[in-house]
């Protein structure tokens, strides 16, 4: 609260109810849409992402959960016809057009994907800090810190401490998705994305993997993308529900307290979906 | 006429359950006697394709073991005479200059063709597609044009000579597109979601393919690179054109070396059945070599899928 304050008065020029507000989201979209070779996949996502909450997506396959979130790291620019609009800001920049580079969007913003991708060709050690090699950080002190940092965030430290040197691949599907996310954290990043990280994993690593979210949230802005509409309930505070529309293009119908996304939401449609009466 | 035609309308037939047991055994028994023809084609095919190549083996074998001996494999070539029909020396010349255009030929085709292959599997442009074709077409192309081209452009053009470095070019150019063909490959089966979680890392591409996709990739390029320089230590027509040959144990660049290949044809040549006796020898060594690198990038190609599952 203190910290807030602080930053309002810092900007004078803005009204202070707003610079509230502002302060506390971590990434805005206005009219994001995403489109390949003209045909778009999804649009009129219009919503803001609150620091140090989980923002979760859902919604049935084709809604455009996935190729939402790949926009939100710029993950589609090596994709050859894909075109992202609208604005989407990350602390206030836009990450499209604004004055940022597009690697250190992605310090900033980290990701952790549907299936566990560890570098096979390197060890856990390497794994973890190669974000930082990546970015020419090489100091050993440095690294040794991260990593240990990184691991015991990712809630992983305990169980590898003494086989840093061996291979990522010899790691459970769990644990390689919690190696994934200490890689991500490593960076530090101010949000992280996760597409459907638990949908390769079994209910207890899935178990393990939510649990760490909702601790993790303290220090790390969380979007996560799931098919789970549990998952969604159990650990997300805002909630966004797309469907895909007439023209089999993904919009936003609904973004709200994930409560109110549950249990009262707005559109009629998103009910339905929540009550598993389609999707 | 199928056989339900034959087995549906008889009377003791009494439901279609019967018929479909009735006809699916009918029809097994066909099938085996089908399979069975089949298996014994096979095998004739099998045969006839392992004679030619038994009897080769086993001819290089017999008559080559016989001509290996300490000589054979330390001391330099000589030419009979008529006091000394026998004396023909060994062929050290040629085992130290093959290694010697193998490894300058390596040296210049591996980087450039790795390198290639990976522009080729990480390139959308029109320069990789044009590339690609040049390389498949450069992949099948007579090794003999490689030997002309060594010899028009270093040899001649360039008036460095008949050395060994005009046959390490010719043969590196030989490899080139093999290296660079399987090494796309091997880039291209490095998964998407590996890139993706470079890129994701705010890793530039050049970093991701450098420190993420070639190590994925290194055993299928490995491998790659072993059967490129398998298939140049045996060739004899780019050498033949570039090397010059000789006498003397020689393996700097810009001299003129032997080769295996060139001493095989210039043995078989021979007046004397001494040296023509010899060639066997010295393709049972050659063909050694190339067992020895194929083995080795078998043992590479397995490795990896072993990781891989």
């Amino acid at each position: 609260m203190e910290k807030i304050m602080s930053d309002a008065t810092s900007a004078v020029n803005v009204g202070s109810e707003s610079v509230k507000t502002q302060n506390q989201i971590a990434m805005s979209l206005k009219d994001v849409a995403v489109s390949f070779n003209g045909k778009v996949a999804v649009r009129d996502a219009t919503f803001d992402v609150t620091k140090n909450k989980v923002t979760s997506l859902i919604g049935p396959s084709g809604s455009g959960k996935t190729t939402l979130l790949r926009g939100l790291n710029r993950l589609h620019d090596l994709t050859p016809g894909a075109k992202v609009t609208g604005q989407i800001l990350l602390e206030g920049t836009d990450i499209y057009r604004g004055d940022i580079t597009v690697t250190e969007l992605r310090t900033r913003v980290g990701m952790v994907f549907q299936r566990p991708n560890p570098f096979p060709t390197m060890s856990i050690y390497d794994n973890v800090v190669s974000g930082l090699r990546f970015n020419g950080i090489k100091k050993k002190s440095i690294l040794d810190e991260v990593a240990e940092k990184s691991l015991r965030d990712a809630a992983l430290w305990e169980s590898v401490e003494s086989r840093l040197k061996v291979s990522a691949g010899n790691l459970s599907g769990g644990e390689q998705q919690r190696l994934c996310i200490a890689r991500a954290l490593a960076l530090d990043p101010e949000v992280l994305l996760m597409d459907e990280p638990t949908s390769a994993l079994d209910p207890i690593a899935t178990l393990r993997i939510e649990e760490l979210m909702v601790t993790l949230k303290e220090r790390v802005t969380i979007i996560i993308v799931t098919h789970n509409m549990q998952q969604a309930a159990r650990i997300s505070d805002d909630c966004a529900f797309l469907l895909m529309g007439e023209d089999r293009a993904g919009e936003l119908i609904e973004f709200d307290a994930t409560e109110k996304i549950f249990n009262n939401p707005k559109d009629s449609r998103t009910l339905d979906y929540t009550l598993g009466r389609f999707g | 006429m199928t056989m339900i035609d034959e087995l549906v309308p008889q009377p003791e037939n009494t439901g279609t359950r019967d018929a479909i047991r009735r006809t699916a055994h009918a029809h097994r028994a066909r099938r085996v006697a089908i399979s069975r023809v089949m298996m014994i084609l096979c095998g004739i095919a099998l045969v006839l394709t392992s004679i030619p190549l038994v009897l080769l083996l086993i001819q290089l074998i017999v008559r080559g073991s016989s001509q290996l001996n300490a000589t054979f494999f330390t001391k330099l070539p000589q030419s009979p005479s008529l006091v000394d029909p026998n004396a023909i020396g060994g062929v050290l010349n040629s085992i130290i200059g093959t290694l010697a255009l193998t490894i300058y030929a390596s040296i210049m085709a591996i980087p450039v063709g790795v390198l290639t292959g990976v522009y080729l599997a990480e390139s959308r442009s029109k320069l990789a597609a044009t590339l690609r074709v040049i390389a498949q077409t450069m992949a099948g192309a007579p090794s003999i044009l490689m030997g002309l081209f060594g010899f028009t452009l270093i040899v001649k053009y360039l008036q460095i000579g008949f050395t060994a470095i005009a046959g390490s070019f010719a043969l590196a150019v030989l490899m080139l597109p093999v290296i660079a063909i399987s090494t796309e490959i091997s880039v291209r089966n490095v998964p998407d979601t590996l890139r993706e979680a470079g890129l994701a890392l705010g890793a530039k591409p050049h970093k991701v393919s450098l420190k993420v996709v070639i190590p994925s990739a290194l055993s299928g390029i490995v491998t790659g690179c072993l059967l490129a320089v398998a298939r140049a230590i045996g060739e004899t027509a780019p050498v033949l054109l570039t090397i010059g040959g000789g006498y003397l144990n020689e393996w700097r660049p810009l001299n003129p070396v032997s080769a295996l290949p060139l001493s095989i044809y210039m043995n078989a040549k021979s007046e004397w059945p001494s040296q023509r006796a010899q060639v066997w020898g010295i393709a049972l060594v050659l063909v050694a070599f190339v067992f020895v690198l194929s083995l080795t990038a078998r043992i590479w190609a397995s490795r990896k899928q072993k990781r891989n599952s």
